[in-house]
């Protein structure tokens, strides 16, 4: 009897050995469907790090749970509007590119932004642009802007995003005011071309606003450049990407560790293991944003290379979103209030 | 009678506070409440009097600027609207839920079982997926459509998913299954020599219905109107897939607060705790309504 059990002991402790030995976790904090399984499989094979892979769906979530402080993360994924605000109130460290071999692989024009001029908090992840999705079966003029876009003749025929920041701010576009222009004034500017556009908007959507062009329930979107990218990928010649002249949203999910974070060394080897082109690659491959990697981008097929949507062409007017502070309350009520009286 | 009925609770004891053991029994009751009810409320109250914090979160203090928002024609037509639309499915829930849970309750004892059955079935699957069906069926090249084109009935597809109607299709259809369960245990009780009886002095099926059978389902109807009505309210996803997010309800402003871009917690709190205070505040009239008049 005291054999069995001492065996079953042993047999307990020859379990237990393994599992601590293989302790050493990440708390990744990212956004949905933007990581490839394959990328976190991989890393944990070449690090022998774990991988707790949380999800949000907008920056402001992911600042909530990061604040309550109910849990703690190693590395999180903000925009840069975000990492603006973060650096701000101090919450994110200060990253060590002597840690970051592979940081060079960057393309310059990362640099020198106004959230992070230095990289010296965030590594870019991806990028992307919001644009004109156009159903070239459906619609023969041509789309260029805001103005072309929200004409009534497409009543009930446009989705555009559920986010109240960028709708104002392709206001202020329209307008010839930059997303760095939002304040109770020009917001003032904003209200009556914002009547004048949300009637005609047929569905709003964040998620995923592909589907509603996908299901022909409409015509145009304004959209993200990956969800534009899928909708070329998959159909070819019938969907074509525009960026509106009047200037568009670029932005810069980045990869940043927040204060507080318990394995800060693990979260070093993540952010190299992604900056690594073969690796990047195969996040261009499943979610076709633009890959801020060049060295990645040479790995890229031919037909990535040319979709429209993730490496547009010519010289588009681009701008970064900034953080707006306190104002964001007031962009959330404009846009509730017009869209509201749009009649719904 | 109505003191037949104190007599009657004091012999079973209610009304008289539980002793040691009965607290002994009620404490995990208690502490649930307590850590799940009691203290979240209060933290949400204790927000809602605070000031925003610059990334969300909040500044501790005390002012009333959440609750003035509340107020503001902004929000107020907005809460307009959701009553409005709460108020609609809560009708046609009620309509259509009635004489389904009539027929379950009366019912072949056989029988009773298999209709409920039918009537549950639809939790079994995720009620997302359930939501997402019906894109599959309203969108304009989706299944109703194009057997309605199919069977010559339309020459063109009708504009059906992304408006107020499959918002309120999809409430009802959430929502139904709500109405019908409490209906039902009330009609299950309902004591058939009582319609008999009023059938034999005179009154006409429709008196019968309206003086006899409305008063005795009235709790069912009670907890039916309460339990789709409450939901209904602060519910925002159907609304967000089957209307295409044109319409805000509440649900949506107070997510938005924490969620979205304004990122203002206080006003969040302040929203969801009047929608707590004008709920108990229902449930209480309610309730005290249901008491007077069994008592009666």
């Amino acid at each position: 009897m005291i054999r069995i059990v001492s065996l079953l002991l042993a047999a307990l402790l020859g379990l237990a050995a393994p599992l601590s030995a293989t302790a050493e976790e990440l708390n990744l904090f990212a956004w949905s469907e933007y990581i490839p399984q394959s990328v976190l499989d991989g890393f944990t094979k070449a690090t022998g790090i774990e991988v707790n892979y949380e999800t949000y769906a907008s920056n402001e979530e992911m600042l909530a749970k990061l604040m309550s402080g109910a849990a703690s993360y190693d590395l999180i994924q903000p925009s840069e509007y975000t990492i603006e605000a973060m650096v701000k109130e101090k919450l994110l460290l200060p990253l060590d590119h002597s840690k970051l071999p592979n940081l060079k692989n960057i393309g310059k024009e990362y640099y020198g932004l106004p959230h992070d001029p230095k990289l010296a908090y965030s590594v870019p992840y991806m990028q992307g642009t919001v644009g004109i999705v156009i159903n070239t079966e459906k619609v023969k003029d041509p789309v260029t802007g805001y103005g072309d876009f929200f004409q009534q003749k497409y009543k009930g025929r446009l989705v555009v995003l559920d986010d109240a920041l960028e709708i104002v701010t392709w206001g202020l576009a329209s307008q010839g005011i930059g997303p760095d222009g939002v304040n109770k004034a020009n917001l003032e500017k904003v209200r009556p071309v914002l009547v004048k556009w949300l009637p005609l908007v047929k569905v709003y959507d964040s998620d995923s606003p592909k589907t509603a062009l996908l299901n022909g329930d409409v015509d145009l979107g304004m959209v993200w450049s990956g969800e534009a990218a899928i909708l070329i990928q998959e159909q070819g010649k019938k969907f074509k990407y525009v960026l509106p002249k009047e200037g568009a949203h670029m932005f810069i999910d980045s990869l940043a560790i927040p204060k507080g974070a318990k394995n800060v060394a693990a979260a070093y080897k993540f952010i190299d293991y992604v900056l690594r082109p073969d690796v990047s690659r195969k996040i261009s491959e499943e979610f076709p944003y633009t890959n801020p990697n060049l060295e990645a981008r040479k790995l890229l097929t031919p037909e990535e290379r040319a979709n429209e949507a993730s490496y547009p062409t010519g010289h588009p007017k681009l701008q970064t979103f900034r953080d707006i502070g306190p104002m964001a309350a007031d962009v959330d009520k404009l846009f509730t209030d017009t869209k509201a009286k749009s009649g719904g | 009678m109505r003191q037949e009925a104190t007599r009657f609770a004091a012999a079973t004891g209610q009304g008289r506070p539980p002793g040691r053991a009965g607290w002994l029994l009620l404490a995990p009751l208690v502490l649930w409440a307590l850590a799940f009810v009691v203290a979240p409320a209060a933290i949400m109250l204790i927000y809602s009097f605070a000031r925003r914090g610059t990334l969300g979160g909040v500044v501790l203090g005390f002012t009333l600027e959440s609750y003035q928002s509340v107020v503001d024609p902004v929000y107020l037509q907005i809460v307009t609207r959701s009553i409005g639309y709460a108020g609609l499915t809560t009708a046609i829930c009620l309509a259509a839920g009635y004489p389904v849970a009539y027929l379950i309750g009366r019912a072949e004892l056989r029988w009773r079982n298999l209709l409920l059955m039918a009537v549950m079935v639809p939790f079994w699957t995720s009620f997302l997926i359930r939501i997402y069906a019906w894109v599959t069926i309203l969108k304009s090249e989706g299944l109703l459509n194009s057997l309605l084109v199919q069977l010559q009935l339309i020459a063109e597809p009708l504009e059906l998913l992304y408006t107020p109607g499959a918002v309120v299709l999809g409430l009802v259809y959430t929502f139904l299954p709500f109405m019908i369960l409490p209906i039902y245990t009330s009609v299950e009780k309902l004591d058939g020599a009582l319609i008999e009886a009023a059938l034999d002095l005179g009154a006409g099926p429709l008196r019968a219905f309206s003086r006899v059978i409305v008063p005795l389902t009235s709790p069912g109807i009670a907890a039916g109107v309460l339990l789709v009505f409450v939901p209904s309210l602060g519910i925002y996803a159907v609304n967000d897939i089957l209307g295409g997010g044109r319409v805000d309800m509440i649900g949506n402003i107070i997510e938005n607060q924490f969620k979205g871009n304004a990122r203002n917690w206080p006003f969040g709190a302040a929203l969801g705790t009047t929608l707590l205070v004008s709920f108990a505040v229902i449930y209480f009239y309610v309730n005290r309504r249901q008491r007077a008049a069994l008592l009666r």
